[in-house]
């Protein structure tokens, strides 16, 4: 009785579960299922009856509207500016973290809580004075005028400091009795040990700056220079009554973040874990 | 050593100090003077003008508008979120098999752009869409979803709801699988059921996942700009209306740049006050459980 029990139990547990899935995941995939529709079909019906790329094939040529846009080129500035960011606010955070957490440099202390100070700061108040830098700088509409103000994360800095921080210090004394130096310290301990919150925080990072719309969408005006993000939002006017290409686009959007992080769900999962518990 | 310390700990900060003084410190300055003047953007002249853009700020009803809805959205928001995240982490965490699935199935959400799935959403409600018919036939009536003050703020919280909820959920089991069970074993033999155990082993050993989380969410809540921008432009009558879409207007379409950096002073300062506010409460409530800061 108690097995039957307990086995109802599991049974309604796991239908929430899908019904709850479902919920997150319908999204996407109706986004999918539209941006394959034939046009009349778009927003009527949840399956088309049959599959076609018109509406990729509009995003490239830009179709009888006579308004090509450069979708794809759009595509290409999303992973350049996105690229470039994740990377530099990957290495700047790994180097500031380590500096911050593993040497005790005269100053150390007041830099750290200046950071905690800037993380809690609400960034807006910045946004018009930074726009004004970019353009003096010469950087507006530029691919470095979208990197440059979003290459360094605060919040980077400060998990590699914690994750730093918390490495066993016998473990990189007993290295260094055994005549490593500092540098193969690093290289040959911190950093694999790395990985786990390297990918946790890469992957986050990626993610925000992928999504990013209003710096991106203040600093460039050419269209060339757009990412996808800007170029979609600013698309309602024209591109409002084909609603197919916009799916299409929409896709384009968010399929590189949903297969990068499905590479990496298993140690994300875990990563995110540890980080949390 | 002491010297070896000093130069490389130095060298490797030396690019976060950088970007700190171009991009944190003269921008600070820079927006606090830029307030005082009657700035636009382009034109060389500048007036200094004191006091005046709060003035207008203050009587501004789009101002007044931003700052209410924020309310409006973290009453809305934070209750909603806190419950289905934990809703979902309770399940998560009470499933034998495919957990990591699920996992991942329920965190998806949140990877999505604000643009693409406001898009998305945007297609759902549409008159004649499948999902709006359902929907119809289950109420009766037709939603006037957008063109409504309430409703438009509830389509709003619910797209940032769907997407958060999954990230919070993982904050959540974390915290949840690193309760010892042996804790629950006690409490079973003594009899709890599992309300008592959820009350008094669960939610106080989840406080800081709590913490965590509802601090995200408050913070979150002066900060939304995607939905809004893409949906409604603010509307209907500023009812979804926020900072962000104020100071982007102002300064980036009207081009009264000193206003809008008097009024982004103002929305950092609602902020702190409000992250204060909800700070100050939920640690009462963590010294409720023994919680010190």
């Amino acid at each position: 009785m108690v097995t039957k029990n307990k086995r109802l139990k599991l049974a309604a547990l796991y239908t929430v579960a899908i019904l709850g899935a479902s919920f997150s995941i319908f999204p996407y995939l109706y986004m999918v299922l539209q941006s394959l529709a034939p046009w009349n079909e778009v927003d009527r019906r949840v399956i088309p009856t049959t599959l076609t790329l018109r509406s990729y094939e509009f995003l490239l040529t830009g179709g009888e509207t006579g308004l090509p846009r450069p979708w794809f080129r759009a595509f290409f500035n999303s992973f350049v500016v996105t690229g470039v960011d994740t990377l530099a606010m990957l290495v700047v955070g790994a180097m500031v973290g380590y500096a911050l957490a593993r040497l005790p440099f005269r100053g150390a202390r007041v830099v750290r809580s200046f950071l905690l100070f800037q993380m809690f700061y609400p960034s807006i108040i910045l946004l018009i004075p930074t726009f004004l830098i970019i353009k003096y700088l010469g950087l507006y509409n530029t691919y470095m005028g979208m990197i440059l103000p979003k290459a360094v994360n605060l919040w980077a800095i400060f998990m590699f400091s914690s994750f730093f921080a918390s490495i066993d210090k016998e473990l990189l004394e007993a290295a260094r009795v055994d005549g490593a130096s500092e540098w193969t310290v690093l290289v040959r301990v911190i950093l694999p040990m790395s990985t786990t919150i390297a990918t946790v925080v890469g992957l986050v990072l990626f993610m925000e700056r992928w999504s990013e719309l209003l710096w991106d969408l203040l600093v460039v005006k050419d269209q060339n220079l757009m990412t996808l993000n800007v170029l979609l939002a600013t698309m309602k006017g024209p591109y409002g009554t084909y609603p197919g290409p916009l799916y299409a686009a929409s896709v384009l959007l968010t399929l590189p973040i949903v297969i990068t992080f499905l590479i990496f769900s298993k140690r994300f999962l875990s990563g995110f874990q540890f980080i949390f518990r | 050593m002491r010297k070896y310390y000093e130069v490389r700990g130095w060298l490797l900060t030396a690019p976060y100090i950088i970007y700190t003084l171009v991009f944190f410190v003269i921008p600070l300055f820079w927006a606090i003077a830029l307030a005082g003047t009657d700035w636009n953007l382009v034109s060389p002249k500048r007036n200094f003008v004191g006091l005046d853009n709060f003035i207008t700020a203050f009587q501004s009803p789009k101002v007044a508008a931003a700052f209410v809805n924020a309310f409006k959205f973290m009453v809305l928001f934070v209750p909603l979120t806190l419950a289905i995240s934990l809703a979902i982490a309770l399940l998560l965490n009470s499933l034998t098999v495919w957990g990591n699935i699920f996992t991942v199935a329920f965190f998806l959400p949140y990877l999505a752009s604000g643009v693409a799935m406001a898009l998305v959403t945007k297609g759902l409600i549409a008159v004649n869409s499948p999902a709006n018919k359902l929907i119809v036939s289950l109420l009766g009536f037709q939603p006037p979803w957008l063109s409504h003050p309430w409703w438009a703020t509830m389509v709003i919280t619910a797209l940032i709801a769907w997407k958060f909820s999954g990230y919070y959920a993982l904050v959540f089991l974390a915290a949840l699988r690193s309760i010892p069970r042996e804790m629950y074993e006690a409490a079973a033999l003594d009899g709890a059921g599992w309300w008592t155990q959820f009350r008094k082993i669960t939610v106080p050993m989840l406080y800081p996942a709590f913490y965590t989380v509802i601090v995200l969410a408050v913070g979150l809540m002066f900060g939304i700009f995607t939905e809004p921008y893409v949906l409604t432009g603010g509307g209907p009558n500023l009812a979804t209306h926020t900072w962000q879409l104020e100071i982007y207007s102002q300064a980036f379409a009207s081009f009264k740049a000193g206003y809008a950096s008097a009024v982004a002073i103002l929305n950092a300062l609602a902020t702190f006050a409000g992250v204060a506010v909800v700070r100050w409460i939920i640690t009462r409530w963590g010294r409720a459980y023994g919680y010190e800061e």
